[in-house]
């Protein structure tokens, strides 16, 4: 009973320090996007780049885009249409997000809560622009060396479950043509 | 004679939906469905029917809704907006009880008395006093009784739906005490879905270019969005992808 209880006590004193570590983490690099949203000094390719390096540095970039796809592309793709794949994925994500944080003026990013759940904290915000709140949660994994955002789900809408069902459609149109998608990504941009 | 009969066609709809074996999640308790495989047979339809709301949304309903919030103040677009939603509470009321949600039902009913009395809807002032807003509708007292979602369905000029959630809007039209007892009850659904137009119009405008198919896009929004209003842990029970090293 005793061991069963310093086992409990372990256990929580583990998951509030790694919540409070995330929720550490969330804190500057969500105040560092606001900085990269309201700068409005440099130049679009200069803005571009700030947008690029924030988001191979705290999004799990590789992990999205595979999942996207599912395992059996991934294990019917060669090691160069994946690369080829990854690369144009990640130049969308950029682009995507690029695109939508020019569309607002956010003013402030505040954290609500942060939950876990096997291994995943999910980081519940609130993103507030001149007229309205919006609800936005982040899905977060420990890498061991950094924290990387796994999905973003803005008021009910996954963006991983999103992109998963517009992905799989035009893979089943293209009897799973890894290059077929990969065109398509790129006529989007 | 013509309404009862469009009430039993309705209930026959219904009664079919639950018995059809559709896609939805078998270990829910409510009729969640999952992502991958949204029933839609009539597909090719859908998408026809949606490039047409998209067509006249965008020479009658866009130009509209654009100019409304050009001129309109910001209260007034708010006040609007509460007016149309206040109009739904006592539906909800309905919805709530038949849920078997009577706390729920009693706020929504109180939020109706206090907001019509004070401001004939206009202005929320219930939230205020801390009787916040549930959404809710017959579709999801529905599901929450276990019918399916049966076929995605796109509906000319309104939108995305399914058969269960449209059969859903169809009784309530019947049963909610509001538009049975107002003249002109049609003026005031236009209001309605024209005020619901307005309230997503950013969205809308964010979604149109966005992606590469925006059929399938709009149809998982719209599920995601359901099944947050079925399910308590939605969030959490979201899928994620596998992880790899980066």
């Amino acid at each position: 009973m005793k061991k069963l209880l310093i086992i409990f006590c372990i256990f929580f004193s583990f998951s509030s320090i790694q919540a409070s570590e995330v929720s550490e983490w969330f804190e500057k690099e969500s105040n560092q996007f606001l900085e990269i949203i309201n700068n409005n000094e440099g130049t679009e390719s200069e803005n571009y780049e700030r947008y690029k390096y924030f988001i191979n540095k705290n999004f799990a970039v590789k992990s999205i885009a595979y999942g996207l796809i599912g395992e059996s592309i991934i294990k019917e793709s060669s090691k160069n249409e994946l690369t080829i794949y990854l690369n144009v994925f990640t130049d969308y994500l950029i682009t995507t997000i690029y695109k939508l944080a020019n569309s607002s003026t956010s003013r402030s990013i505040t954290l609500k809560d942060v939950d876990v759940k096997d291994n995943i904290f999910i980081i519940k915000s609130e993103i507030i622009d001149k007229k309205t709140s919006v609800n936005l949660y982040w899905k977060v994994i420990d890498t061991g060396s950094s924290f990387k955002i796994i999905d973003i789900i803005v008021e009910n809408t996954s963006y991983f479950v999103t992109k998963k069902s517009e992905f799989n459609k035009i893979l089943r149109k293209n009897r799973g043509s890894l290059e077929a998608l990969i065109k398509e990504i790129q006529k989007i941009k | 004679m013509k309404k009862h009969l469009k009430v039993l066609l309705l209930l026959i709809s219904v009664t079919f939906l639950h018995n059809i074996n559709t896609y939805a999640n078998e270990d829910a308790s409510v009729s969640v469905i999952s992502y991958d495989e949204i029933y839609d047979p009539i597909e090719p339809i859908n998408r026809a029917v949606l490039n047409f709301n998209f067509f006249i949304d965008d020479v009658a309903i866009r130009p509209i809704v654009k100019t409304y919030k050009f001129i309109a103040p910001e209260p007034v677009e708010k006040g609007v907006s509460n007016f149309f939603s206040n109009l739904k509470e006592p539906i909800r009321t309905i919805s709530f009880i038949l849920q078997g949600e009577f706390y729920k039902s009693f706020n929504s009913l109180g939020r109706f008395t206090i907001n019509s009395l004070t401001s004939l809807g206009t202005f929320d002032l219930a939230s205020r006093v801390g009787m916040e807003k549930n959404e809710t509708d017959f579709g999801i007292t529905l599901a929450k009784g276990g019918v399916s979602s049966g076929p995605y369905i796109v509906i000319p000029i309104i939108g995305p739906s399914n058969l269960r959630d449209f059969s859903g809007d169809v009784l309530e039209y019947f049963v909610d005490p509001i538009s049975n007892n107002v003249p002109n009850r049609e003026y005031v659904a236009i209001g309605g879905g024209l005020n619901e137009r307005i309230d997503i119009d950013e969205q809308l405008d964010k979604v149109r270019d966005a992606s590469s198919d925006r059929y399938e896009m709009i149809k998982s929004i719209y599920y995601q969005n359901r099944n947050a209003q079925l399910e308590e842990e939605y969030i959490q029970n979201l899928p994620v992808p596998k992880i790899y090293i980066e």
